[in-house]
């Protein structure tokens, strides 16, 4: 009997291509890095929404890692943005995308549901905290609606900062 | 591959029901390994531990950033303090930064104490500026748990407690002078 691949394993996270949207420089090191740990070999980066917007048409990522705020464009708008866009020139609007973001406040946690956020993340960020939301965004059938502009989780579902107790603060 | 069960909700009161349809799509999972996809996936142990491992490799490089971020940031205070909206976005950008960073690198007070800041800064506004005060004491807190990472978290704890009595007393003296 020929064994199946753990589904876990580097083997599969080496298909993946994930876009990282993050201004800090600092930030987008450790994301790269541990992606890479996780054996994500393709990580495309961009240092606003606007870039991102750019890269998700362009580059077709199979996630999107965003931080909350960034300037001229923030987390919020390019989410929201990608949600409206349809499949534009191919690219997935069915893209998971975790937010990343020190605003853990419930009023931003749900503004951020509502432009159509799939998982929130605190930061300081934690390995377990990125790998479990990581598993969970490509292991689970996604369960979208769809409206005039807008494809994307619903937005009446319960979202919670991922991991807040552990967060550290 | 996508199934649509197309579900317009209705009202009862007679209005065009919304045009909202359901859709499920395979999992990322599924479209990429195909039938050798079995759900559901478990989280493999190896791989959180060279995870931790790549941050605790990076833990003395961000070190080494942090040191640069205070000194930079005590060159701003001053300008950012007297006007320059400049010198006032790199600070908030660098305290930002710090909010985000430090937790994960081993340096939680830092962390804590530019949340700190980061939080008056957004809750203050443009009056936040006023006054170099409490901009200074953050500062001088942040160098010293730098510095001193393994200090009595009790002490840390009372500096934390002292900071918010300082942002106190600034909000108050601001709502005094209108």
């Amino acid at each position: 009997m020929i064994p199946r691949p753990t589904n876990a394993d580097p083997e599969f996270f080496r298909k993946l291509k994930v876009l990282v949207v993050e201004d800090s420089a600092e930030m987008r090191r450790l994301l790269a890095a541990l992606l890479e740990s996780m054996g994500v070999e393709q990580v495309v980066e961009a240092r606003d929404g606007l870039k991102g917007l750019d890269a998700f048409i362009e580059h077709k990522p199979d996630i999107i890692i965003t931080d909350g705020a960034m300037q001229p464009m923030d987390g919020y708008e390019m989410t929201q943005r990608v949600r409206a866009a349809g499949a534009v020139e191919g690219a997935n609007p069915d893209v998971p995308i975790l937010m990343i973001s020190g605003h853990v406040e419930r009023e931003n946690v749900v503004h951020a549901r509502d432009q159509g956020v799939t998982d929130y993340l605190p930061k300081p960020l934690s390995a377990s905290v990125l790998y479990e939301a990581i598993v969970a965004a490509v292991s689970k059938p996604i369960h979208f609606v769809e409206t005039p502009g807008y494809r994307g989780p619903s937005p009446k579902r319960h979202l919670a900062a991922r991991g807040i107790d552990d967060a550290g603060f | 591959m996508t199934d649509r069960n197309n579900k317009n909700r209705g009202t009862s009161n007679g209005e065009k029901p919304a045009d909202v349809r359901f859709v499920r799509v395979p999992s990322i999972a599924e479209r990429k390994l195909g039938t050798d996809y079995v759900a559901p996936m478990r989280l493999d142990p190896r791989v959180l531990e060279q995870m931790q491992t790549t941050i605790k490799g990076l833990e003395a490089r961000y070190g080494d950033t942090l040191r640069d971020q205070v000194r930079t940031l005590l060159t701003l205070v001053e300008p950012a303090c007297g006007g320059d909206t400049e010198a006032r976005g790199r600070l908030y950008a660098i305290v930002h930064d710090m909010r985000g960073l430090a937790g994960t690198f081993g340096h939680p007070m830092v962390g804590r104490f530019a949340n700190s800041l980061c939080s008056y800064v957004e809750s203050a506004g443009m009056d936040a500026w006023r006054d170099d005060t409490v901009f200074r004491f953050h500062i001088d807190a942040i160098r010293e748990a730098l510095d001193s990472p393994g200090a009595d978290p009790a002490i840390t704890l009372e500096t934390l407690n002292a900071l918010q009595k300082l942002i106190a007393a600034s909000a108050a003296e601001r709502r005094r002078m209108g």
